[in-house]
C-alpha cells in the first residue's frame, strides 16, 4: 500500500510546518527576528503509462499518462527578510536599520556574525557590545566621560567628551549586505552567519550602495504577523489530520484484504 | 468462475492506485502551486475470454483499468505574502525554469536569489526571462515585477519573466519538485503575474476526504465480493462431495 507511505510524508511535512510556525510565534517579541516559512515540493512520480505511448497499431496515442506521485517533502525554510516595524524605545544605544543591511558582530574565534538586533550596550571598557556582550564591528569605544551619544542615519557616532560644547566623532557604524539574505545561516542569539548560498558580505556605510539608514532610539521588532501565523497553524493542523485519516483509510483497506479467508 | 475473482481483483488494484493518488493530493495540501490529480478508469473488455458453458456466443468480460491521471488545472487560492520575490500566476500560464535536463514549467512562484544574484526557484533552478535568466547586481534594491512579468529594480529594467501557456495542459508530465515537462509552450496571452503573492495548492481537503471514503468502501465491497465467491465455491465443493458419498 503506497498510500501509507505517501500519507506519512504528508504528516512529516505538516509536522515540520507546525515546528516552523511555533518558532515564529515563540519569537514574536524578539528584536530583529525574521520569520521563516516552510516551502514544500511534490516528490517524484511513478510513470505507469507514459503520456503519448501508442495504444493501437493505427498510431493512436494515450492523451494523458498515468502518474502516481510519492508524496511531499520540505525543501527549505527560507527567512522572510521584510522590514519589521520600528518601535521607539528611547534607549540611547538602541539602533534600528531602516532598509537592507545587517550590523556586524565580532564573535569569539574570529568569526563575524550578522544581526538586525540593534539593542546595544556599553561594557566595562566602554566598548559598544550586543546584549550578549559581543563587540560590534568596527569597534567603537565610548569614553567614560562621554555624554549625549548620538548615532546619525549614516552611522556616524558622536559624543560630547567631558565639558566640550562641540561633539566629537568617536566611530562609524557599518552595515553588511548580502546578495541572497535568505541564504544566511541562523546561529541563534539573533545572529546570522555567512554561507556559500548567501554570497560574501558587502560592507558599506549606511545610506549608500543600497544599505539602509540607521535610526537611533528605535528598535526593529520581529516581522511576525500573529494573525497569519495562527491561520497557517490551523491550516497545518487540519492538513495533518487529513493525512492521518488517509493512513487509517489505507489501513482499513488492508484489513479488508487480510480478513479474506 | 475464477473470472469473477479476477475482475474483482482488477477493481481492487485500480482502487489501491486511486487511494495512492488521493494520498498524494492530501500530502501536497500545502505545496505551493501544486495541482491536484484525478485518476480515470475505463472498462477493459476482454474479447479473448472463452467459455463454452454459455449457449450463445462467448461473453465479453469487463475488467477495470486505470487509464490515465488527469491534472486538475484550476487555480489555487492566491495568498498575499508581501515577499517581493513571491509571484503568483493569475491564469493558466506557467513559469519557465532552466534545469540540467532542459526547460521545465512550474506554477510555484516562491522564488529566491542565489549567491550570484540570479532569480531561482526553491530548488535553485534559474527562472527564465524572455532573454534568459534574470540577474540582479549586488547593490540593487526594490525589485518589482509588473503584471506582464516585466522585472525591474533600482538599476532599471531587468527583463521579462517568460510565462508560457499550453493549449492542452494534460500533455504535461509531472516531474516532482513542483516541475512539469513536455507540452507545446505557446506565448502567454492572458496570464497575469502578481508580485507579493503565492498560489497555494488547489487540493480541496473535503473533496479528497469524501473521495477517500468512497474508495475505501468500494474496496471493501470488492473484497467482500471475493469472499462471497470463495464461499460459493467452497459450498459447491462440499455439497458435491456429500452427494457422492
Amino acid at each position: 500500500m503506497k498510500a501509507l507511505y505517501i500519507a506519512s510524508t504528508g504528516m512529516g511535512a505538516q509536522e515540520r510546518n507546525v515546528e516552523v510556525i511555533s518558532n515564529n510565534i515563540a519569537n514574536m517579541r524578539t528584536t530583529g527576528y525574521k520569520r521563516q516559512r516552510a516551502e514544500f515540493q511534490d516528490l517524484l512520480y511513478q510513470q505507469i503509462t507514459r503520456a503519448g505511448s501508442q495504444t493501437s497499431d493505427q498510431g493512436t496515442l494515450v492523451p494523458a499518462g498515468l502518474e502516481i506521485g510519492s508524496g511531499v517533502r520540505t525543501v527549505s525554510t527560507p527567512r522572510v527578510m521584510s522590514q519589521g516595524s520600528v518601535n521607539l524605545t528611547e534607549g540611547e544605544l538602541d539602533v534600528a536599520i531602516r532598509g537592507e543591511g545587517f550590523f556586524m558582530i565580532q564573535l569569539p574565534g574570529g568569526r563575524t556574525g550578522y544581526t538586525r538586533d540593534g539593542s546595544f550596550e556599553r561594557d566595562a571598557e566602554g566598548t559598544l557590545v550586543t546584549s550578549s556582550g559581543y563587540p560590534v564591528d568596527p569597534g567603537i569605544t565610548i569614553p567614560g566621560n562621554a555624554r549625549g551619544v548620538s548615532i546619525a542615519p549614516d552611522g556616524t557616532v558622536e559624543a560630547f567628551i567631558g565639558t566640550d560644547t562641540t561633539a566629537t566623532q568617536i566611530g562609524q557604524l557599518q552595515l553588511a549586505r548580502f546578495v541572497n539574505k535568505s541564504g544566511l545561516e541562523s546561529m541563534g542569539d539573533n545572529l546570522f552567519l555567512e554561507t556559500a548560498a548567501s554570497g560574501p558580505a558587502q560592507v558599506s556605510v549606511p545610506n549608500t550602495d543600497g544599505a539602509g539608514d540607521l535610526l537611533q532610539n528605535y528598535l526593529e521588532m520581529a516581522n511576525v504577523n500573529s494573525v497569519t501565523e495562527i491561520a497557517d497553524l490551523i491550516a497545518a493542523q487540519r492538513a495533518y489530520e487529513m493525512n492521518a485519516r488517509v493512513i487509517s483509510g489505507a489501513d482499513q483497506m488492508m484489513q479488508a484484504t487480510s480478513q479474506l479467508s | 468462475m475464477e473470472n469473477a475473482q479476477l475482475i474483482g481483483l482488477s477493481r481492487q488494484i485500480a482502487l489501491q492506485r486511486q487511494l495512492d493518488v488521493v494520498a498524494n493530493n492530501i500530502a501536497n495540501l500545502n505545496t505551493t502551486g501544486f495541482k491536484a490529480e484525478q485518476i480515470l478508469f475505463e472498462e477493459y473488455v476482454m474479447p479473448v475470454a472463452r467459455d463454452n458453458d454459455f449457449p450463445s456466443l462467448d461473453q465479453p468480460l469487463s475488467y477495470v483499468q486505470d487509464w490515465a491521471t488527469m491534472h486538475d488545472m484550476t487555480g489555487g487560492a492566491i495568498v498575499q505574502t508581501g515577499n517581493e520575490l513571491d509571484v503568483a500566476l493569475n491564469g493558466d500560464g506557467f513559469f519557465a525554469v532552466q534545469t540540467a535536463g532542459g526547460e521545465r514549467w512550474t506554477r510555484a512562484g516562491s522564488f529566491q536569489l542565489n549567491n550570484q544574484g540570479t532569480l531561482v526557484d526553491q530548488s535553485g533552478n534559474p527562472v527564465l526571462g524572455t532573454g534568459g535568466p534574470i540577474q540582479f547586481g549586488p547593490d540593487e534594491v526594490g525589485i518589482t515585477i509588473a503584471s506582464d512579468g516585466t522585472v525591474s529594480s533600482s538599476a532599471g529594467a531587468k527583463g521579462q519573466l517568460r510565462i508560457v501557456e499550453f493549449a492542452n495542459a494534460q500533455d504535461l508530465k509531472r516531474e516532482g519538485l513542483n516541475l512539469y515537462s513536455g507540452g507545446q509552450p505557446q506565448a502567454n496571452t492572458t496570464t497575469r503575474a502578481m508580485q507579493g503573492h503565492v498560489e497555494r495548492s488547489n487540493v480541496s481537503g473535503v473533496t479528497e476526504m469524501a473521495e477517500m471514503i468512497r474508495v475505501q468502501r468500494a474496496y471493501e465491497s470488492a473484497a467482500s465480493l471475493a469472499q462471497k465467491q470463495d464461499d460459493m465455491r467452497r459450498n459447491a465443493i462440499q455439497r458435491l462431495g456429500d452427494a457422492n458419498a
